[in-house]
């Protein structure tokens, strides 16, 4: 089939081998001691100079921590990992000082144009206006700069580091933080709560549609070091943000740890999308080193009407362990989750989403893609459940997988819960979803059935694909060509 | 499933226990090494589990531990006096007088009064009450007890083999094939709340071709826990058709375990039918071991009132070339929970494996739940596997389509239901079983029509 033969090729090029990120900077960098313990929070709330209220809720979330367990039931084997030998905070030495692009050190605004993303404000794309992106890039645990800050400001919106935001907004990051994931959530989201860097914050006022995509970029570059980022998203009443994500790392032997938190807020009849390509260093062909992703991502739709959009390319990390969800809180609220999760040589990847229908008339969607090449095992881990007054929840979930050799597994694991009636829920995982009729008008066109199935199925593909925003799109056609032939649930 | 060691025990968990250690000396097969070794093992693998409990994922949505609060002594068989409308009683007239072999166990307790041993032995089908067996267990019987499809994760399972009491177990011969199903009767007494624990074996040799009807009703006990397990070996070319009717007492407690093993070329098509109990989990582990077979693991379940009905099932495809195929339509109304686990597991090297999975529920009352978790998990890469699972209630255009053509509301919306859990009953071969389905359907949604 062509377009299996097409799949197969494309996947066999972003093999583990030829990871392009995987070169390091050599910057000067100041580091935490190793290890975690009270004093590691406090050196890196201290270093930040957070108020007191933020120190405290880290050490909360530290001294909850340490009575915690790992969490066991995820389908994926890694040895166990010593939080004590861990460096929890590193940032490069130059970028302390006032964030202007000017005082950036060279060394870094050249990591960054290596890795293709340009922190020099200017148009992308020629000729295009619309496709300005505003960057804030964090390099291991601090945010190094953002741009087009001005630009945003003027319409309202706030885009800046977690840590400045602290310091200009507090009443805003007091108010959101750790309400969608408390800091009680789970043993990495607490351990995220306690030793937390950076990340991004956004707020984007009333009626506002953001005037261009957002984007953070995350380097893990310093050697043993956690990147712990947290980023925080607001919507007010009515706005719009869209918001991507791109991560890499270089090559390292050892494992490193990335546990990030992410928090969508979304109010009455505000719209986030959220689009992650994730590249991290996912080990050699042997399965060496490569970056642990554990990440606890949730959207909370507060409002009534608000939508939440999750799009995700996981291609990197050893082991991926992420959910992104919706808390559908808000009556007519609507989420959303589109995911395409590549593994190759001996990557694990557990992922999948959590739809949790409170409110009345919500609905959601779900359309997944597994596609597990060499020795690597590829899990599906989806929740859709709706609650006693949740009354006409909707739910569609859609996960395919496709098996490339049979070296390596693909697993499907949803979980569905239904306690109101007039929730509707469905659920499948086939192969043999292209329709009869499309295949017919193919044909009868001339198309051999090839040909016919090629072109359906990359046409599907193409349509999950544009939930990705344009800048992200041409990059991940690169980075991947999908096909549903042959697949299997 | 990987489980910790118990660190203490409920009540409950220590009553089994200790009704182990009370019973042991006068358990059928007591003095025979085979079988006391088996029930010695099992006993361990037990204390070792404990009940199983949410935090166990096979049992998230049915906490055993925590339901099971006292567990009731042991049945004894006191020849409690049965007649055919005792039976037409407890099964439905449909069932009771299916034209069949008919085995009536009561209180674990073959009665041959009731049963039709002599017609199957000259059919081609070996006969022997478990009770009897066990205690000189033949040497076909020992080949396969508690190794069809053997585990040694399941502490149900456990205890079922360290405490059955009765059941039945037959043999059908090389190339026989019968002109009737066999029905297996299971009915309890009518006394103060008991346990019973019972287990059926049924060897199909190469190339036979049996039906296979379990039946399990209430004479009239109060609070039964009853813990049933059927090991099945379907042979090289041979096929088996299974049901299984369940119309318990509105308080009983259902533990329902098949162990299942396909050869080469093999059939097997069962279906449950679940009504009755106040409590029940229906659990299925099939394997093919042999290449070119085939199977159907189909179902329907009509739970009102606080019933809780839990269907777990584990198909594993071992080797290549099988085929498998699981369909399950549940109605629940009032504030009963519907359960579907369904679990595919495709091995290294299992190419050309076919593995299709369906479950609906419909939901007829505000506080009904339905909880689904249908599985995957596969490491072949030449596979067609699917699964699909959809929860809701009846469709408003269907209803006023029918009301339009002058069909009532109440009869409109039992039309639909019939025809929802209709489709699951089509699944059965059997037309006297079929039509008992249908007939115990529509009896049940009289019930709410009133």
């Amino acid at each position: 089939m062509p377009a299996v033969q097409e799949t197969v090729a494309r996947v066999r090029e972003i093999d583990v081998d030829k990871y392009k990120y995987g070169f390091t900077t050599d910057i000067e960098s100041v580091r935490a001691p190793k290890g975690l313990n009270e004093e590691t929070v406090r050196f890196i709330s201290a270093k930040k100079g957070e108020p007191d209220w933020l120190l405290d809720w880290r050490l909360e979330a530290y001294r909850r921590w340490i009575t915690m367990q790992e969490p066991t039931w995820a389908n994926v084997v890694h040895p166990k990992i010593d939080f004590q030998d861990l460096y929890y905070y590193s940032a490069p030495k130059s970028t302390e000082g006032p964030k202007s692009l000017a005082d950036v050190d060279p060394e870094l605004l050249e990591t960054y144009a290596k890795l293709g993303i340009p922190l020099a404000e200017q148009k992308l794309l020629a000729g295009v206006k619309e496709s300005r992106v505003a960057v804030d890039a964090v390099f291991d645990s601090v945010s190094v700069v953002t741009t087009f800050k001005e630009e945003l400001a003027k319409a309202g919106v706030i885009f800046c580091s977690v840590s400045e935001a602290v310091k200009t907004h507090p009443e805003l990051v007091r108010k959101y933080l750790g309400s969608v994931v408390p800091i009680t959530d789970n043993f990495y989201a607490t351990l995220n709560s306690a030793v937390f860097s950076d990340g991004s914050f956004v707020y984007v006022p009333p009626g506002v549609r953001c005037p261009m995509e957002l984007s953070t970029y995350f380097r893990i570059n310093a050697e043993n070091t956690g990147q712990f980022e947290r980023t925080l998203i607001i919507a007010d009443k009515g706005a719009y943000v869209s918001y991507l994500e791109g991560c890499t790392a270089p090559m390292r032997d050892e494992n490193q740890l990335h546990a990030a938190v992410v928090e969508l807020v979304a109010l009455d009849d505000a719209e986030i999308k959220y689009s992650t390509v994730q590249n991290w260093y996912p080990g050699d062909k042997h399965g060496k080193g490569g970056i642990y992703n554990f990440v606890t991502k949730r959207g909370d739709c507060r409002g009534a009407r608000a939508k939440i959009s999750w799009t995700q390319v996981e291609t990197g990390s050893a082991i991926t362990w992420k959910y992104p969800s919706c808390i559908l809180r808000g009556d007519g609220s609507r989420g959303e989750f589109y995911s395409i999760a590549i593994s190759n040589g001996y990557q694990q990847v557990d992922s999948g989403t959590k739809m949790i229908h409170l409110g009345k008339d919500t609905s959601s969607r779900i359309i997944s893609k597994g596609i597990a090449a060499g020795h690597s095992n590829n899990t599906y881990r989806g929740l859709v459940s709706a609650h006693r007054r949740a009354s006409n929840a909707r739910n569609f979930t859609n996960c395919d997988s496709l098996l490339i050799g049979d070296k390596c597994g693909a697993h499907t694991v949803p979980y569905i819960e239904a306690k109101n009636a007039s929730a509707t829920f469905e659920h499948e995982a086939t192969t043999s979803k292209i329709s009869d009729d499309q295949l017919f008008y193919c044909l009868s066109r001339g198309l051999s059935a090839e040909e016919a199935v090629a072109l359906i199925v990359n046409g599907f593909v193409r349509d999950v694909l544009q939930h990705l925003p344009m800048e992200f799109m041409a990059e991940t056609q690169k980075l991947i060509g999908i096909s549903l032939e042959g697949s299997v649930g | 499933m990987e489980l910790p060691a118990q660190q203490f025990r409920t009540k409950a968990e220590q009553a089994y226990l200790d009704m182990f250690e009370g019973a042991r000396k006068a358990l059928p097969g007591a003095r025979d090494p085979f079988v006391s070794g088996l029930r010695s093992k099992a006993i361990e693998t037990y204390a070792r589990l404990g009940l199983p409990h949410r935090r166990i994922e096979a049992w998230k949505y049915t906490d055993l531990r925590a339901r099971l609060t006292d567990v009731h002594p042991l049945l004894s068989a006191v020849g409690v006096p049965v007649g055919e409308a005792d039976l037409a009683q407890a099964l439905a007239a449909a069932v009771a007088g299916l034209p069949s072999y008919r085995l009536v166990m009561v209180e674990g307790d073959l009665r041959a009064d009731l049963s039709d041993i002599s017609g199957l032995k000259a059919a081609g089908v070996e006969v022997v009450s478990l009770a009897q067996a066990l205690e000189k267990p033949p040497s076909w019987l020992k080949a396969v007890l508690g190794k069809v499809n053997p585990r040694d994760d399941d502490p149900v399972l456990a205890l079922n083999t360290a405490l059955m009491t009765g059941g039945a177990a037959l043999r059908v011969r090389e190339g026989v094939t019968l002109d009737k199903p066999i029905h297996l009767v299971q009915l309890d007494g009518t006394g103060e709340p008991a346990s019973t624990v019972t287990r059926n074996v049924v060897v199909a040799q190469p190339g036979s071709s049996i039906t296979v009807a379990e039946s399990f009703g209430s004479l009239g006990i109060r609070g039964l826990q009853r813990n049933a397990v059927t090991e099945l070996l379907v042979g090289d070319k041979a096929a088996i058709r299974h049901v299984k009717i369940e119309r318990e007492g509105d308080d009983a407690l259902h533990l329902s375990t098949w162990l299942v093993e396909l050869g080469a070329d093999a059939r097997y098509d069962a279906f449950q039918f679940s009504i009755g109990a106040a409590v029940i989990r229906n659990q299925v582990y099939a394997r093919f071991a042999g290449e070119g077979s085939a199977l159907d693991i189909s179902g329907a379940f009509l739970m009102r009132g606080r019933q809780h009905c839990d269907t777990t099932l584990l198909v594993e495809h071992a080797v290549p070339r099988c085929t498998s195929r699981e369909l399950f339509k549940g109605v629940l109304d009032g504030e009963a929970r519907g359960v579907f686990q369904g679990k595919i597991i495709v091995s290294p090297g299992a190419q050309k494996t076919d593995g299709k999975q369906m479950a609906g529920a419909l939901l007829l009352s505000e506080t009904a739940e339905f909880d689904s978790k249908p599985e995957l998990e596969i490491f072949a890469d030449d596979v067609v596997c699917g699964h699909g699972s959809t929860s809701g209630q009846i469709d408003e255009d269907l209803l006023f389509y029918l009301e339009a053509r002058g069909i009532p509301e109440a009869q409109a919306r039992a039309l639909l239901i019939q025809a929802f859990v209709g489709e699951a009953f089509e699944r059965v071969e059997d037309e006297g079983l079929r039509n008992a389905f249908a007939a115990a359907s529509a009896e049940w949604l009289s019930v709410r029509l009133d």
